[in-house]
């Protein structure tokens, strides 16, 4: 398999992953195109480096987060995009629940560490195991992060005086 | 903590995966016109700056640099076809372009339709586009058909491309827009689309500004870099590693390939996360433009007479 064929393969199976992955973390079509282009841009020079099999996705997982952290640092931003890719995107994009808004605000005053492995848990749907992989520690640690980042935002959500409806049925 | 798992399921913003729409193919195409790393066996010279590179442009462009250039009608070459471009057919039904200046995209065109490639060339000034829909893209792009427009190596005002005629279906049309943009900057648009393709009717401009793409690496060595402070060249990998820990960063090695000699200058033979050995050289270490925490130490596994990345003491090109 050449490096094209290679890269070609990785880019149709892990697109949409690390398309929502993307979607998930940036707050408009351009920083979600940003971090999409980047992340296979990394990929492609470095097709070497990209790990066999469901590895690969991981792989990308963590190239996405440092991009993401770079862009969020305002550093560098650097990609640039097809006009219609954002055009796409843009069509994506759901309205947020009125109903979860409360959850959504105790999660986005969670302490970014928490964020990052409950999404990477509940959105990505990874194992402790994958999400260390994906953030460079050990196993270990990441089950250790993501206990306590369930147990601050159930703490958190106790202390909001609109009660949890969608606990227990959701 | 299974009802949290729930809560925050339910707050995802992008519940459903998208599919790949042409954008996202768009963009495949635009990345594998890229170089890649291990494209780089030539050995180089370190340059104190490096040119700005733009990459991916406006719908999946690559694009370039324009300096001074000659008009086209200062450059005849004898044959009534301009020298601001070159466009030649081989026996496998390949067109070959190399472009130095688009301002002719008529002459362009007509060269290229002549050699059988169904194409709309546009040459578009700077704050201008040309105004959309002019069709509807092709879903399905031959793989091969055509490659995204990239840099002539070695140039920096031409690029070149090469276009497979035998992959054309008939009622498609290869539309080919050339935009001048501030600064000195230029891009390109390659789309293949479904006939008719309306003419390129110029409006104003209200897109997005195009970012700049910037070189991959910098030095990490040098003031605002990860190493800022700390000189690793000609240092073992033993003597560095400690260095990179204390500082919270990862080591990536690329393994330098030196010419015959040492002349100055060196390729690139592989890059590995798998730490080389203590006894490995650091001639200078590199990193990824925004601090990604990760530095490459580029290393050999013995001592050269003089640094290959600058062909002799870090000190004679590097004032810090």
């Amino acid at each position: 398999m050449t490096h094209r064929d290679r890269f070609e393969a990785i880019y149709d199976a892990y697109y949409p992953a690390i398309h929502q992955y993307a979607a998930r973390r940036t707050g408009s079509p351009d920083d979600t195109a940003d971090v999409i282009s980047e992340t296979f841009l990394t990929a492609w020079r470095r097709i070497g480096d990209v790990p066999e099999g469901e590895r690969a996705l991981l792989w990308l997982y963590g190239v996405a987060r440092r991009v993401l952290a770079n862009q969020r640092r305002g550093a560098a931003r650097r990609a640039v995009l097809a006009e219609r890719l954002r055009d796409e995107l843009a069509a994506d994009r759901p309205a947020a629940s009125v109903d979860l808004e409360h959850v959504r605000a105790a999660f986005d005053e969670l302490p970014e560490r928490d964020r990052e492995v409950l999404a990477l848990a509940c959105w990505e749907g990874l194992t402790g195991e994958q999400i260390a992989k994906v953030v460079g520690c050990t196993a270990i640690a990441a089950r250790t992060r993501l206990h306590r980042a369930r147990r601050r935002l159930a703490a958190s959500l106790r202390r909001q005086p609109r009660p949890a409806i969608l606990m227990g049925d959701a | 903590m299974n009802d949290i798992d729930k809560l925050v399921k339910a707050i995802d913003l992008a519940p459903y995966a998208p599919a790949q729409g042409p954008g996202a193919r768009e963009l495949r195409a635009a990345i594998m016109a890229e170089g890649r790393d291990a494209d780089v066996r030539e050995p180089r010279r370190v340059r104190r700056s490096r040119p700005r590179r733009l990459v991916l442009g406006l719908a999946a462009a690559a694009a370039l640099a324009t300096g001074a250039v000659l008009g086209p009608g200062l450059l005849q070459d004898g044959h009534g076809v301009s020298a601001a471009y070159a466009v030649t057919k081989d026996a496998d039904g390949i067109v070959h372009i190399e472009v130095r200046d688009f301002r002719d995209a008529a002459g362009l065109q007509k060269r290229l339709r002549d050699l059988g490639v169904p194409a709309v060339v546009d040459y578009v000034p700077a704050g201008k586009k040309c105004r959309e829909p002019r069709a509807t893209p092709v879903e399905k792009i031959p793989d091969g058909i055509y490659d995204v427009p990239r840099q002539i190596p070695g140039e920096r005002d031409g690029w070149r491309m090469r276009i497979d005629t035998k992959l054309f279906t008939p009622g498609q049309t290869f539309v080919w827009t050339i935009t001048d943009l501030p600064e000195g900057m230029g891009s390109t648009s390659t789309i293949l689309m479904n006939d008719p393709v309306a003419p390129c009717v110029l409006v104003p401009d209200d897109r997005p500004k195009m970012k700049v793409i910037d070189s991959k690496t910098r030095l990490a060595t040098t003031e605002g870099g990860s190493l800022a402070g700390f000189r690793v060249d000609e240092k073992t990998v033993g003597e560095v590693r400690p260095e990179i820990e204390k500082r919270g960063l990862t080591a990536t090695y690329l393994i330098m390939g030196i010419p015959p000699g040492n002349p100055g200058g060196y390729g690139e033979l592989r890059r590995q996360d798998t730490p080389v050995g203590d006894d490995w050289i650091v001639w200078e270490a590199e990193e990824e433009k925004g601090a990604s925490g990760k530095v490459i130490l580029l290393v050999t596994d013995k001592r050269y007479d003089k640094n290959p990345v600058y062909g002799g003491p870090r000190d004679s090109v590097i004032t810090d």
